[in-house]
């Protein structure tokens, strides 16, 4: 049982974490007081439910032989999150160790259920219904928070259904695609260069690609939309191998874009503030002008943790907390947290690569995939490498909704890692 | 079974996608290194400054330890002596900016080492919340009675330790009290020769018959006169062109050597030397003085305003002689032509910071006394230092007289366009420990000897114990 050697490394990050955390709290100019943090007693049990859950996480996986690397990936990327947090917004450490508990329950719900979640994989038409009823929902009862219309308020608590829709939208692409893979690559109509299948199988499709679209123009939450059609798009080459489609989702993309940036006023401030920020610093650009100073600011071994002034930029614990990481830790840590996303997804292929079953192949896929694209989004987005979009850090932003729906798809990437061992 | 075609082509969307990430991973790298300084440094960044608020700046300290600057327990600064020292702490505002000390010793005061930045997060060991002590070279006693002997003129007051350079005092008047500058900030910039110009550094007036040393010393190595030589003044000397050269208060001094003609700061004399200098020899001597040239760091000494040379006429020879025509020279500079005379032909370059020391008590930097001009030999400055003690003694300038302190000066009454003549006194006295040099000069005070030596009397006292 050479594995169990592997359990120490959650517990020893974690434990890294706050023993970075400690150094900072001992006098000398720092802002992270024990008042704020309201006295080591309110969030220390959370950590060490965090701790065992996570122990616990881990023994389940040795013991069922599925593949022990990509939890401890992850809780690299949680401590770091955990302490850039209590870092920046100490008064949310208790909240976000209690949302870390909840997305480790239901990833061991997920782990135990994966039998049953499994067979959902049979109804892709239930799923694709329920995916556009989940994102439906916003535009029916949404509130908006930080400028996308795409929260909906539960009593105390917020959810982001787009959340939850990228996991559903995930099984219905990998369902829906292997069933129908041989048709949608038929070479039914050709138009142009293109070879194309009759308009209703690819009608799902548009249809998604629509749904992206609407999501940015109505709910402004250009993250989720550019996530969704990239998932799309991707899934969609994965299964079919067709660069018909490709084109076709970038034809679409384009003309979408130019009719959105002609007509809504929300779209063109986003494409110019990217096109040129330097234009309008302390106002509309102001975000992202401060997330490059930022990173300026940190260089290659960055300020040092708690020496920074990441509280320059705003909604820094959520999206722009790679911004804060870069200023405090520098390119070291930048680059670290990179390699970890790319490690993640690694690992993640390679599962795909293992499964037997062209549905499971195209889930794992598409799981991994979904994670890495949305870190490159949003690390994209506070780098001025692409427009700025509102979406969170996988596993290290705030946020419970986006933690929950991680470590869902951490659950069902694990649970298909199995396979490859029992065949 | 999953055919290897699919698996084919997740291995090319992962590429893809891979491939992607290793564009956005350059892009951040680029961002990173080689546009991090420019961003760092963009005066849009506030965290430069973020990260100096953080700091408690240093206090300044006067040559004996009083304070002259420190911040309070509310992180404003308090200057407990006030427009007094103003010309020399300067003052330091968030949306002001900083001047004198507190400018120029802005890093000192906040303890940032020099390219530490690069050095990441192990930069902070050397990084301390409480900046370093600046220590100075001011004898505070001197800056006050310099300060009150003006009383409230205009004018400036530079007094040095003629041996190793080092700033005694230096103060301009009018001033500003640094305490409340923020306050006043929108008045006193608006005045163009108000209280923010340092007058002792910055201001340029005709140096008038403090001149004459120089003078003296140019004709004797020059050898255009010697120590022998017997001038006769009539009260009038013809330059040429029509123009004349008048004494003072229609003076007549008669028969007059060099030594006398110094002590009764004789015109005729001293107008007739000039134009037998000519233009050549006349620059050379300025030049050896140092009258070309300006100082930065922490005295940002402006370079003197020369006449034209090459190109003067008799008329204008004769009055360069007596510090006239177009001749521009900083009190500092005055002090400085001093120091030559007092430390034996060797200038010493001024200096204001003479340690600064860290919050534990170490002394990080101790100024060394630096060499700045040879002006003349020591022979020479031996000569014209005891010509400068006979016009204390017995010449225009008895007020400065101190008993028991050996001094020497020369008076000065500069004629100018803006009225009233300014009043000069520079010169040196032998204090137990040291010699000290002084340059003092009363804005449209009237006569040097009756209104500037009296504050140089002023100051050997503050200094004499």
């Amino acid at each position: 049982m050479k594995n169990w050697g592997l359990m120490a490394a959650p517990l020893g990050i974690v434990l890294f974490g706050m023993s970075v955390l400690y150094l900072k709290m001992n006098p000398g100019g720092s802002k992270l007081t024990a008042e704020v943090l309201q006295g080591p007693l309110n969030y220390v049990p959370w950590l060490a439910a965090v701790i065992l859950l996570a122990l616990f996480i881990q023994a389940v996986i040795i013991k069922r032989r599925e593949d022990t690397f990509l939890f401890p990936i992850v809780l690299t990327l949680c401590s770091v999150g955990i302490v850039e947090i209590a870092r920046l917004k100490p008064a949310l450490l208790v909240r976000q160790l209690q949302w870390l508990c909840v997305a480790m329950i239901v990833m061991i719900l997920v782990l135990r259920f994966w039998g049953r979640i499994r067979r959902m994989l049979g109804y892709p038409y239930l799923l694709g219904v329920a995916c556009i009823f989940l994102l439906g929902l916003p535009l029916l009862f949404g509130t908006e928070i930080g400028g996308s219309k795409n929260w909906l308020v539960l009593g105390p608590i917020s959810i982001q259904p787009s959340e939850f829709g990228k996991i559903l939208i995930v099984f219905f692409l990998a369902a829906y695609l292997s069933d129908h893979r041989r048709v949608l690559t038929l070479p039914a109509h050709r138009i142009f260069l293109l070879q194309l299948p009759p308009l209703r199988f690819i009608a799902p499709l548009i249809c998604i690609w629509g749904m992206a679209v609407l999501m940015f123009v109505v709910e402004k939450d250009l993250g989720s939309a550019l996530l969704f059609f990239g998932m799309a798009v991707l899934m969609t080459y994965m299964a079919t191998g067709s660069k018909s489609y490709v084109f076709l989702a970038l034809a679409f993309i384009g003309v979408a874009a130019a009719a959105s940036y002609a007509a809504f006023g929300h779209v063109r401030v986003r494409f110019d503030i990217w096109l040129n920020p330097w234009q309008d610093p302390n106002g509309m650009a102001y975000q992202v002008v401060q997330s490059l100073f930022a990173f300026g600011t940190g260089g290659i071994w960055g300020t040092g943790f708690g020496y920074g002034h990441p509280g320059f930029i705003p909604e820094v614990h959520t999206d722009f907390i790679f911004a804060a990481i870069a200023e405090e830790m520098g390119l070291i840590a930048t680059m670290m947290l990179m390699t970890c996303y790319v490690l993640f997804f690694w690992r993640g292929i390679k599962t795909a690569l293992s499964c037997r079953k062209e549905k499971e192949v195209l889930l794992a896929a598409g799981c991994c995939s979904l994670m890495l694209l949305q870190a490159f989004i949003i690390i994209a987005g506070v780098t001025k490498f692409l427009p700025l979009t509102g979406i969170t850090l996988p596993f290290i932003s705030y946020g419970g909704s986006s933690m929950v729906s991680s470590f869902v798809l951490l659950g069902l990437l694990i649970s298909l890692s199995k396979e490859q061992e029992h065949g | 079974m999953a055919d290897w075609k699919i698996k084919r082509q997740i291995l090319q969307a992962a590429s893809f996608l891979l491939v992607l990430t290793g564009l956005l991973t350059a892009y951040i790298i680029y961002l990173s290194t080689w546009e991090a300084d420019s961003l760092a440094n963009n005066p849009l960044n506030m965290r430069g400054a973020a990260a100096r608020a953080d700091i408690r700046r240093g206090a300044i300290l006067d040559a004996k330890g009083r304070v002259l600057a420190q911040n309070r327990a509310d992180g404003s600064r308090s200057y407990p002596m006030g427009e007094s020292m103003a010309a020399v702490t300067g003052y330091n505002g968030e949306k002001i900016g900083s001047a004198g000390v507190e400018g120029h010793a802005n890093r000192e005061l906040l303890g940032l080492s020099d390219d530490l930045s690069h050095l990441g997060p192990a930069s902070q060991l050397f990084q301390s919340e409480q900046g370093n002590d600046v220590k100075l070279t001011i004898e505070s006693d001197a800056q006050q009675a310099a300060f009150d002997g003006l009383d409230g003129r205009k004018g400036a007051v530079v007094v040095l330790d003629a041996e190793t350079g080092a700033v005694l005092a230096m103060v301009s008047s009018p001033s500003y009290d640094p305490n409340d500058i923020e306050a006043n900030w929108q008045a006193l910039s608006k005045q163009a020769d108000g209280a923010l110009l340092n007058r002792a550094v910055q201001g340029m007036y005709p140096p008038g018959s403090t001149i004459k040393p120089m003078i003296a010393d140019a004709a004797l190595a020059e050898s255009v006169t010697n120590e022998q030589e017997v001038f006769d003044c009539s009260g009038t000397l013809d330059v040429g062109a029509g123009e004349t050269i008048r004494e003072s208060h229609g003076e007549v001094h008669g028969k007059v050597n060099l030594r006398k003609a110094l002590t009764e700061s004789c015109n005729v004399t001293f107008g007739t030397l000039g134009m037998r200098l000519g233009d050549e020899k006349l620059k050379k001597s300025f030049e050896r003085f140092g009258f070309d040239k300006g100082l930065g760091g922490e005295i940002l000494m402006e370079g003197s305003h020369l006449p034209a040379f090459g190109k003067l006429g008799s008329g204008d020879l004769a009055q360069t002689g007596i510090g006239q025509s177009t001749l521009l020279v900083t009190p500092m500079h005055m002090a400085l032509m001093a120091a030559a005379f007092a430390n034996g032909g060797v200038i010493m370059k001024p200096y204001l910071v003479q340690q600064v020391i860290t919050p534990g008590g170490t002394v990080i930097q101790d100024t060394r006394p630096t060499k700045w001009l040879t002006a003349t030999t020591p022979t020479m400055a031996a000569k014209i230092d005891s010509f400068m003690e006979d016009v204390v003694t017995k010449g225009t300038g008895r007020a400065a007289q101190v008993s028991g302190v050996r001094v020497t000066g020369k008076t000065g009454t500069a004629e100018n366009a803006a009225g009233e003549d300014h009043a000069w006194f520079i010169g040196s006295a032998e204090l137990r420990n040291r010699r000290i040099v002084f340059a003092i000069i009363v804005e449209n005070g009237g006569s040097g000897g009756t209104q500037a030596a009296p504050i140089a009397r002023k100051v050997i006292l503050s200094l004499q114990n």
